[in-house]
């Protein structure tokens, strides 16, 4: 990775007198953690990282920035705003787009081909986290670890992300300036997961959802961390009507999970945010990649590839094969 | 409104519909003890004059200020009753139904378990009523303005009906000249009045009329808008002839290199017409057309040392420059009368319409026996490269109609006639000739209809009950393979000349106008009115209505009694000069709604666009509904993932008490 390219770069975006800032990642405070970080200067371009830790999706922040009331005779900042974006990121900038959730002239994005992030919870049981920091970067086959002054080679099945197993978009769809080469698509797998479940029978899936939803602690963390879940005023915190009570329990965290699948029904960018903020490890990558397949399998429509293409649930093609309908 | 509510319950007895499966009593009584009801009241016809006036005087005496009618489907009589309110000085949008008629009585049989549903449907009913909203119905002005789509006899007899009223038509048809099927018919059963001898007068009318803009050679492009307020943008097709200095004199048709050379479409394909042409002689407006497509200078840049119909043209009016050109007006209802395309012959290969020149269709049998058709009215075919007048002649009815097979269930209506009025018009030219007609049933409906099938018998046709297998070759004769239903005999018989009598079909390019004016298809695929039996030339389009075979094969007759009843319901807004605006319109929150626009994609109306607003300085889009468009259907509210859009009188809060009162949540 060339980060010297894309620090360089960052400070040139930055420097504009249109931008107001740029979002990437920056080392945390300890061990394998990442932050997001917001450049504000040219200065703060020389913290960026892009490594296999950065696994965030910073498109999340576009659309989570507040809107504060702009005193009366003051003009609204319009100042565009960059993006470091991986493949999937930019998946969900493209939905974003297609949603009219943000507007093209309103970002700027500096797109970084991925080789694969690594799932954290994988790389701590092998390499358990400590205080000081870890860095990771890609090598042939795997990652390469230095922690402690040490330097430890892993394999790549063992701690890639299950987001990353099956991506087909490593480069980015949708970008303003790219750093570095184009990555080789690789060989996805099957999705498993999903297979798996769908083979199993109706009281199998009940029960092995039953098992997930019980662990729900219904803190959003989900919905906070998804790129398209942004509704000013989401129905999940409504008074009234109340759609979803607020008890925690089997009974109502399914009705959160579904409600919240169906919302990203067509419109899942595939990037697994959700699955890795969730702090009880519930599959919901499992929920949104099935609803997915149905939508690509039943209709060959795709969520956030094209930013031209008309968003799924508000579009109707009358040679739709409807297989489904008596 | 702040007012208590002071409910009024009405439970109709329907004769015995409803009362025989629902205790109407019971219900009543238990409506008595529901929150906020002040009285229920049972009546054998609650639709009647003094079921009515019951309403009327609790809302007068009683102080009654929401009301639930407990009956049939809202669809009939919810305007009945809304009036009603309206009458006693309510606001008519107060108003309730539940339907223990169609969702309880008619599809119970069980008196116990049918009064329970019913309770369930009243106590959802008073649950909502009390949620609802006063609206108010809004009225805007029309353009008094007609288009009509299509120049057959339905379109002509639907724009000369509206522009004799004294309103502007626009009258657009496919083709360079109007008079559609009906121009191509020889003669008319059961009268035997020539087709062309009665069309043509009405052409020249539409053409001279002073209220009539006639537009040949044209498309409608686009529609949009609403009733009263229709834009419309039509594409006038380059002719490549100057319609104004085209005299019609036909000196370039037949100077044309292409002479003769390209099958006629007027003719059904039977003669052969040049690159500029004049579809029939009748043709109105006599003026003349290239074809682009056939032209060779217009194909290939170059035809010979130049054009021949420039250089014998003695008005100048051929111009190979000439564009397309749009015109844009706007009209207040839209009559669409855009007929029919017949059932392709070749979809049904035991007939070997397609191997055998002489297997024909009832159209190509209408070109042979016209006056002006390729023969010039003589029955003559080629068998084997020899013109002979066929003895033995055969038809075959059902071909494309009545059969599952090529997807059409339906009767096509004219075809057992327009059999008949060949066979006779057959014999009459013909007289030494053997005719049968091979027949599932007769279907003689119409006035004169059954007079003119015996008559046509007993001048010596043969009607044999059976449905052909296979039509094959032997010597110069084809070989009809059928069975004589009526007395169980599988027979071979020999003939010159086989007719099919094929069915009516909706139009190929159906779905440009389904896009164009968001109609619906029934099953038959033809377009679908709004009611079978009150609206028939109604759409669920307000403002578009049908006329003639686009609906459904029908004959001329019927064909144009729908169009005057079509014309006589798009003069309604257009003499009134206003329109209504329903009032259960959507309403979008403008401060949850994110302006993402799914709701504009989903509106089957174009009811919705996306307006910037200023939020707090930020400027943000957001939905906004045009209410003269919105029919309320609610599909946007299903969209919505942010819920900042609900019809209303159907908004959340007032659906899920109702939701609720049926027991289903808690």
């Amino acid at each position: 990775m060339d980060l010297e390219k894309l620090r360089k770069t960052a400070a040139e975006i930055v420097s504009r007198d249109d931008v107001k800032y740029l979002i990437g990642w920056r080392p945390g405070s300890f061990g394998y953690r990442v932050s997001p970080c917001f450049v504000q200067d040219a200065a703060g371009a020389e913290e960026l990282i892009f490594s296999p830790l950065c696994a965030s999706n910073l498109a999340t922040y576009l659309t989570l920035v507040e809107k504060l009331p702009v005193p009366r005779g003051e003009e609204p900042d319009r100042r565009k705003v960059a993006l470091l974006v991986k493949g999937c990121d930019s998946r969900a900038v493209v939905q974003l787009l297609v949603e009219k959730g943000i507007e093209r002239e309103q970002v700027i994005l500096v797109g970084l081909p991925c080789r694969g992030v690594v799932d954290l919870n994988l790389l701590q049981q092998k390499y358990p986290e400590g205080l000081e920091k870890g860095e990771l970067s890609w090598q042939e086959g795997g990652f390469q670890l230095i922690r402690n002054g040490e330097t430890a080679t892993i394999p790549r099945e063992e701690i890639l992300a299950e987001k990353c197993r099956l991506c087909r978009y490593p480069n980015p769809v949708l970008s303003d300036v790219t750093i570095g080469d184009p990555v080789e698509p690789w060989e996805t797998e099957a999705d498993r997961g999903v297979e798996e479940l769908e083979q199993k029978s109706v009281e199998e899936r009940w029960d092995y959802w039953e098992e997930q939803f019980s662990k729900c602690i219904r803190c959003y963390s989900c919905r906070n961390a998804c790129p398209l879940c942004y509704c000013d005023d989401c129905i999940l915190d409504r008074l009234n009507p109340i759609w979803i009570n607020r008890a925690v329990n089997f009974s109502e965290n399914t009705a959160f999970h579904l409600a919240r699948a169906f919302h990203l029904g067509g419109r899942c960018a595939e990037c697994g945010e959700c699955e890795r903020a969730c702090p009880m490890n519930i599959p919901l990558g499992k929920l949104n990649r099935k609803l997915a397949k149905e939508v690509r399998e039943k209709y060959g429509y795709e969520a956030g590839v094209d930013p031209e293409a008309k968003p799924f649930l508000a579009s109707y093609n009358p040679n739709d094969p409807e297989e489904f309908i008596l | 409104m702040t007012e208590k509510p002071k409910l009024g319950v009405y439970i109709c007895h329907c004769g015995i519909n409803i009362a025989s499966t629902v205790d109407v009593e019971a219900v009543t009584e238990f409506a008595k003890g529901l929150p906020n009801v002040i009285v229920a009241r049972n009546y054998a016809y609650m639709c009647s004059d003094p079921g009515q006036l019951l309403i009327k005087n609790d809302i007068k005496e009683e102080g009654v200020n929401r009301v639930v009618v407990a009956s049939c489907s809202p669809r009939m009589h919810e305007p009945t009753f809304r009036k009603a309110l309206q009458e006693a000085g309510l606001n008519p949008f107060f108003l309730e139904m539940a339907n223990i008629r169609e969702h309880c009585s008619w599809v119970h049989g069980d008196r116990e378990e049918a009064t329970a549903k019913a309770r369930r449907l009243v106590a959802a009913a008073v649950a909502k009523v009390r949620q609802l909203e006063p609206l108010e119905e809004r009225e805007v002005d029309a353009e008094p303005a007609a288009l009509v789509i299509g120049g057959g006899i339905a379109g002509i007899q639907a724009a000369l009906d509206i522009a004799d009223a004294g309103f502007k038509v626009y009258l657009v048809e496919k083709t360079p000249s109007v008079g559609g099927r009906m121009a191509q018919l020889d003669k008319t059963f059961p009268t035997l009045d020539c087709s062309a001898c009665i069309l043509t007068p009405k052409m020249v009318d539409t053409a001279s009329h002073p209220n009539i803009q006639l537009m040949t050679y044209s498309e409608v492009e686009e529609v949009s808008g609403y009733i009263g307020n229709f834009d419309v943008k039509v594409r006038k097709k380059a002719r490549y002839v100057d319609f104004d200095k085209c005299t019609g004199c036909g000196e370039c048709a037949a100077a044309c290199r292409m002479a003769n050379r390209i099958p006629n479409e007027f003719d059904a394909g039977m003669g052969k017409r040049s690159a500029i042409y004049l579809p029939f002689p009748q043709a109105v407006p006599a003026k003349y057309t290239i074809d682009p497509e056939n032209c060779l200078y217009l194909t290939r840049g170059k035809c010979g040392k130049g054009p021949k119909c420039a250089e014998v043209c003695r008005a100048g009016a051929i111009n190979f420059e000439q564009q397309d050109e749009i015109v844009e007006f706007k009209v207040g209802a839209i009559v669409v009368a855009t007929g029919f395309d017949v059932f392709e012959a070749r979809k049904k290969p035991e007939y070997g319409y397609a191997d055998y020149p002489n297997v024909i269709t009832g159209l190509e049998m209408e070109r042979l026996v016209s006056a002006s058709g390729p023969t010039g009215g003589q029955i003559k075919i080629k068998v084997e490269d020899e013109e002979i007048v066929p003895k033995e002649i055969a038809f075959i009815q059902c071909v494309g109609s009545r059969d599952k097979s090529v997807g059409n269930e339906y009767c096509s209506r004219v075809c057992c006639m327009y059999t008949a009025k060949q066979a006779h018009l057959v014999k009459d030219k013909i007289p030494d000739a053997n005719v049968r007609v091979y027949y599932m049933d007769v279907r003689a409906f119409g006035k004169g209809f059954e007079e003119f099938y015996d008559r046509v018998r007993r001048e010596g046709i043969h009607y044999i009950r059976g449905n052909p297998s296979e039509i094959f070759k032997r010597g110069s004769k084809l070989v009809i393979k059928v069975e004589d239903t009526l007395t169980a005999t599988p027979m071979e018989d020999e003939v010159d000349l086989v007719v099919l009598a094929v069915g009516l079909e909706p139009r190929q390019d159906v779905r440009k106008i389904i896009d164009l004016l968001r109609l619906s298809q029934s099953p038959d695929l033809f377009f679908l009115e709004a009611h079978p039996k009150l609206r028939p030339v109604d759409t669920a389009t307000d403002g578009v209505f049908l006329a003639g075979c686009c609906q459904g094969p029908k004959d001329i007759p019927d064909t144009v009694a729908q169009a005057k009843g079509a014309a006589s319901s798009a003069m309604i807004p257009l003499a009134r000069g206003k329109v209504k605006i329903g009032a259960q319109v959507a309403t979008v929150n403008e401060n949850t709604c994110r302006g993402c626009g799914f709701c504009v994609e989903i509106c089957p109306y174009s009811a919705i666009e996306l307006v910037a607003v200023n939020r707090f300085g930020h400027p943000v889009q957001v939905a906004r509904v045009n209410e003269a468009l919105c029919k309320g259907c609610g599909s946007c509210s299903a969209g919505c993932l942010s819920d900042s859009i609900q019809p209303k009188s159907f908004r959340d809060r007032q659906i899920l008490p109702q939701i609720a009162a049926l027991g289903v949540m808690r």
